[in-house]
C-alpha cells in the first residue's frame, strides 16, 4: 500500500468537513471580542458567552471526529498489516 | 490475497460529530432570538447577523459531512460482502429459444431415414455422372470422323 493509499483510508473527505468546522469554532469563539459586542472588562453578555459555549462545542466536536476516525482507521491498517505477515509467515515454505 | 479489515466505529465517530456539529449550526441560528439579545421587529445588531450566517453553512455542511461517512460506511460494508450492489435491471429479457423436443426414438428413426436417403441419392448421381462421361466421350469422338471424311473428300 503506498502513502497515498493509507493517507486516503486515514482522511476520508469527511474529515475535511470537519477541519472546516474546527476552524469555524475558533471563529464563533472569538467573533464576539473581533467584533467587539463584548466590550472589555465587562461581565460576558449572553451573547458572548453563547458564541464561546457553541464555539468551544465546534472545536471539541471536530477534533473528536477527526481524530477517532484517524485512531480507528489507523488501527485496522495495522490489523491489516498483521494479518498480512502472519499469511506470508504461514505460506513461506521456510517460516516456521 | 486481499485482506480487509474495518471498524464501523470510526464511520459512527464521523456521523455523531457532523450530527452534533448539525444542532449546534440549528443552535447558532435560533440563539438571538431564544436567548433574547436579538430585540423582536428591531433590526439585526451585527452578533445576530454573524450568528445567521455562521449557523446557516455550518448546519448544511454538517449534513454533506454526514452524507460522506455515511456513504463511506455503506462502501466499506459492499466491500466486506455485508451489502450487496443492487444489480441494474437489463434492457432486454434474455431470449430462450426453444428447441424442439423430440423422443429419442423418433430421432433415431429419422436418421435412418435420413441416411437412406442420402444413400439413395449419392447412387442416383454416381450412375448419372457415369452416364454423363459415356456420352462426352460418344460427342468427343464424332469431329474426328467428320474431319476424316472432309479430308477424303479433298
Amino acid at each position: 500500500m503506498s502513502v497515498r493509499d493509507a493517507m486516503r483510508r486515514l482522511i476520508p473527505p469527511g474529515s475535511y468537513v470537519l477541519f472546516l468546522f474546527f476552524l469555524t469554532g475558533i471563529w464563533v469563539a472569538i467573533s464576539p471580542f473581533v467584533m467587539t459586542t463584548q466590550p472589555s472588562g465587562q461581565h460576558w453578555m449572553a451573547s458572548t458567552v453563547n458564541n464561546v459555549v457553541i464555539g468551544t462545542i465546534l472545536i471539541v466536536v471536530s477534533l473528536f471526529g477527526i481524530l477517532g476516525y484517524l485512531v480507528f482507521a489507523l488501527r485496522d491498517l495495522l490489523a491489516e498489516a498483521q494479518a498480512r505477515q502472519e499469511i506470508a509467515e504461514h505460506t513461506s515454505p521456510s517460516g516456521e | 490475497m486481499r485482506i480487509m479489515h474495518f471498524t464501523l466505529s470510526k464511520y459512527i465517530c464521523g456521523m455523531v460529530a457532523s450530527l452534533i456539529i448539525f444542532l449546534a449550526g440549528g443552535w447558532l441560528v435560533l440563539a438571538p432570538f431564544a436567548l433574547g439579545y436579538q430585540p423582536y421587529g428591531a433590526s439585526w445588531d451585527s452578533q445576530t447577523t454573524n450568528d445567521f450566517a455562521t449557523g446557516i453553512p455550518v448546519a448544511v455542511l454538517a449534513l454533506v459531512s454526514f452524507a460522506f461517512f455515511f456513504v463511506s460506511l455503506l462502501g466499506a460494508l459492499r466491500a466486506a460482502g455485508i451489502l450487496v450492489a443492487r444489480q441494474r435491471p437489463q434492457a432486454q429479457a434474455p431470449v430462450v429459444t426453444q428447441v424442439p423436443s423430440v423422443p429419442a426414438t423418433q430421432q433415431s428413426d429419422l436418421d435412418r431415414t435420413l441416411s437412406t436417403l442420402a444413400a439413395a441419392l449419392a447412387a442416383d448421381l454416381t450412375a448419372r455422372r457415369q452416364a454423363g462421361s459415356n456420352q462426352l466421350n460418344q460427342v468427343s469422338d464424332q469431329p474426328t470422323d467428320q474431319a476424316v471424311n472432309s479430308r477424303r473428300d479433298a
